[in-house]
């Protein structure tokens, strides 16, 4: 059972104190959300664009009144009240589909707020969020918390962020059963090393070893060399006239780079990403990746070149079995190293290899999308977003793969709101912000 | 990004105009009634008069900028154009002999008969492309979901949803640019019947979390209320009386 199918059931069978059950009611999934409203319970979801419905703020944040038929008059009224607590005053009339993640995960916590839930359900709120919008949102949950007016369930990766305000921790394992529950502090006492056993996340500070940074060799910036991987010089762009998404960019990548791209939603992280492989062109400026222009290669040529782990696994997809994606135009040597990374990866082929794709958990896709990003040991390899949904073993493994490929003379470039991410995988940090580059700790920066 | 241009926005000037103020409803059907209208004649006159009259409204009782009109027509109106030179070309009275000669170009007569039937349909295309243009541009799409439930009775169930669903559109867009980039790398061809596959996966994957979303804030679990009631206006009855008149005009004129 995933994480969000526990926060589904959480919200049929969740009844105070009795945890256990949260778990045990899964089989009422699906007809329970129908009138979780009525029974004063409210869903926040992990991606905040699939859950407004309505075109403007307001409107939206109103929806969930509507449909418990409150009068006008007490919704005009609340509406307004509902969007305060979150921060959002006077965002009524603007529309849910320029706002930035943060702000629609926001107001997608206003909607449900507004009917005032007796127990609000989150399923990771903030994974897809930057850290400013992150922030924020756990701001909301403090303060809804120390007010008391609802029971809060919470399901986040995030241990540093979500523990502290947390009365109750309930840890589950890799099939939904539960390994610990109790007040935060007694659970770490008691079962801090049964939950690191098993891949849970646990709040910075407490026991147990760094993660990442031990073990690995870190070779110091450029030791393999100065081959220049990838070339950006005065790189703009921009999807629609007068509004650039990037405004000159330059960036030189050199074997052994480990970069972090970092910066708010929105800033042009994906864009750059895309405009390195040759998947967008510059309306103005240069980029070589291997010393050519990486829109020109072909396909062939661009895949020794480059590697790429979408966002969102789903969109990379290609076959109809974990194996056959695996193995996907790859030669013997590949597919071999391939089953490899497979394992180290926790997700031995034996048993997921005939399993579509599709049906993987969050993790398990993500996973198997680096394995196919990896397998060509490509020169370049770019990340978007890689540690969203990983526990702790899969962001270990993960690190560890990216040092290996690093190690042999390639680059990575990662696009990531993940701090720890970036502390323990990459050791060059570029900062994005509005289209341009603001801090680079290779290069200064004018 | 680029797939903004699927939703546009409709401006507060448009919004507060006559036109804008005006019910959805009644645009559309005004709308449905012209476009009915012009199929009961095949003279250039009337759809050329409709026009005018769409375009003319459209900028000063919708409040619509004259270059955000032409831009939105301009494509179609290369479209009407092409439709209307080749059906003038290929028409088939060029053949008959009894028809009106006009001129020759090489082995091809054109006749009279023929550039009246041309023209006649490059003008209905025209017209209906302009209402067209003048309705989205000042129709808000929220209003019009509204309009539909309150006046209409539209089921709520399928309007809203349909509404959500059209809110999906640049986000699906997105993901077909994402797809096909990483299609790309991995060594593949970029258009593939196959790319439908991931799309579909991807679109139902969005409607499915979309109705949880929904359902769990308790849609079409009872009765509802509305946050933004709609009701039939005086406007609304100038509007429909004057469109109707116009069309009535516009049919005597291609007598």
């Amino acid at each position: 059972m995933s994480d969000t199918e526990v926060a589904r059931a959480d919200f049929a069978g969740f009844d105070g104190d009795d945890a256990s059950r949260a778990v045990d009611a899964g089989s009422r999934i699906d007809a329970a959300p129908i009138t979780a409203a009525r029974l004063g319970a409210g869903i926040v979801l992990q991606d905040p664009a699939s859950q407004l419905v309505m075109e403007r703020v307001g409107d939206d944040v109103a929806f969930g009144l509507e449909n418990l038929a409150w009068p006008m008059a007490t919704m005009r009224a609340r509406v307004p009240d509902a969007l305060a607590a979150v921060g959002l005053t006077g965002f009524e009339g603007r529309r849910s589909t320029r706002l930035s993640g943060g702000e629609q995960q926001r107001v997608a916590i206003a909607g449900v707020l507004a009917t005032r839930p007796g127990l609000l359900v989150l399923d990771e709120p903030t994974a897809s969020l930057d850290p400013y919008g992150a922030a924020a949102v756990f701001a909301i949950l403090t303060e809804l918390q120390s007010r008391g007016e609802a029971t809060i369930v919470l399901v986040e990766h995030r241990a540093t962020l979500a523990w502290p305000i947390a009365d109750l921790v309930l840890a589950l394992d890799d099939d939904g059963r539960p390994i610990a529950v109790g007040a935060p502090a007694d659970v770490l006492r008691r079962s801090g090393k049964r939950l690191e056993a098993a891949g849970i996340w646990l709040p910075e500070g407490g026991p147990g070893p760094a993660v990442g940074a031990a073990g690995s060799v870190r070779h110091p910036a450029g030791a393999l060399g100065t081959f220049p991987i990838l070339e950006l010089e005065g790189v703009r762009f921009g999807f629609e006239p007068g509004t650039p998404v990037l405004r000159s960019v330059d960036l030189q990548v050199v074997a052994g780079d480990r970069i972090a791209l970092v910066g708010p939603n929105g800033s042009g992280k994906t864009t750059l990403l895309r405009l390195a492989l040759g998947l967008l062109k510059p309306i103005a400026g240069e980029i070589r990746l291997g010393g050519r222009a990486p829109s020109r290669l072909t396909s062939l040529e661009l895949t020794r070149q480059a590697g790429y782990v979408v966002q969102d696994p789903e969109l990379g997809f290609l076959a109809d079995s974990v194996r056959q994606e695996v193995e996907l135009g790859l030669d013997a040597d590949q597919v071999r190293y391939a089953h490899e990374l497979c394992d180290r990866l926790r997700l031995p082929l034996e048993r997921f290899g005939d399993a579509s794709p599709y049906r993987l958990s969050g993790g398990e896709q993500r996973r198997l999308s680096l394995v196919t990003g990896l397998a060509r040991r490509p020169l370049l390899l770019a990340l978007d977003e890689p540690t969203y949904g990983q526990d702790r073993r899969g962001h270990e493994a993960l690190v560890a793969a990216l040092d290996e490929l690093v190690g042999q003379g390639s680059a990575m470039l990662a696009a990531t709101h993940d701090e720890r991410f970036v502390r323990d995988a990459t050791d060059r940090r570029v900062e994005l912000e509005d289209g341009w580059v603001v801090a680079d700790d290779r290069e200064d920066v004018a | 990004m680029s797939a903004w241009l699927f939703v546009p926005d409709v401006g507060a000037e448009q919004q507060e105009s006559v036109i804008g103020r005006t019910n959805p409803l009644v645009k559309l059907g005004i709308a449905i009634v012209w476009l009915l209208g012009l199929g009961l004649t095949v003279d250039v006159r009337p759809p050329l008069a409709l026009l005018a009259v769409a375009l003319a409204s459209g900028v000063w009782l919708g409040a619509i900028p004259q270059g955000v009109l032409g831009r939105r027509i301009a494509p179609f109106a290369v479209a009407a154009v092409a439709i209307a030179v080749t059906n003038l070309l290929f028409s088939g009275h060029n053949t008959d002999p009894l028809a009106t000669e006009l001129f020759r170009i090489g082995p091809l007569r054109v006749t009279a008969e023929a550039v009246a039937a041309a023209a006649g349909l490059g003008a209905r295309i025209a017209a209906i492309v302009s209402i067209g243009a003048v309705f989205t541009l000042t129709t808000d799409v929220t209003r019009l979901i509204d309009s539909m439930v309150q006046l209409g009775r539209v089921s709520p169930r399928f309007a809203y949803g349909a509404l959500a669903a059209y809110q999906a559109v640049p986000k699906i867009v997105e993901d077909l640019a994402t797809l096909r980039g990483a299609r790309r790398l991995r060594g593949l061809r970029e258009w593939d019947p196959r790319l439908l596959v991931g799309l579909l996966v991807r679109a139902i994957r969005h409607a499915d979390q979309l109705a949880i979303a929904m359902d769990a804030r308790g849609f079409g679990s009872g009765p509802r209320t509305t946050y933004r009631p709609v009701a039939w206006t005086q406007l609304d009855a100038v509007v429909a009386g004057s469109a109707a008149v116009i069309l009535l005009m516009a049919l005597i004129l291609g007598r």
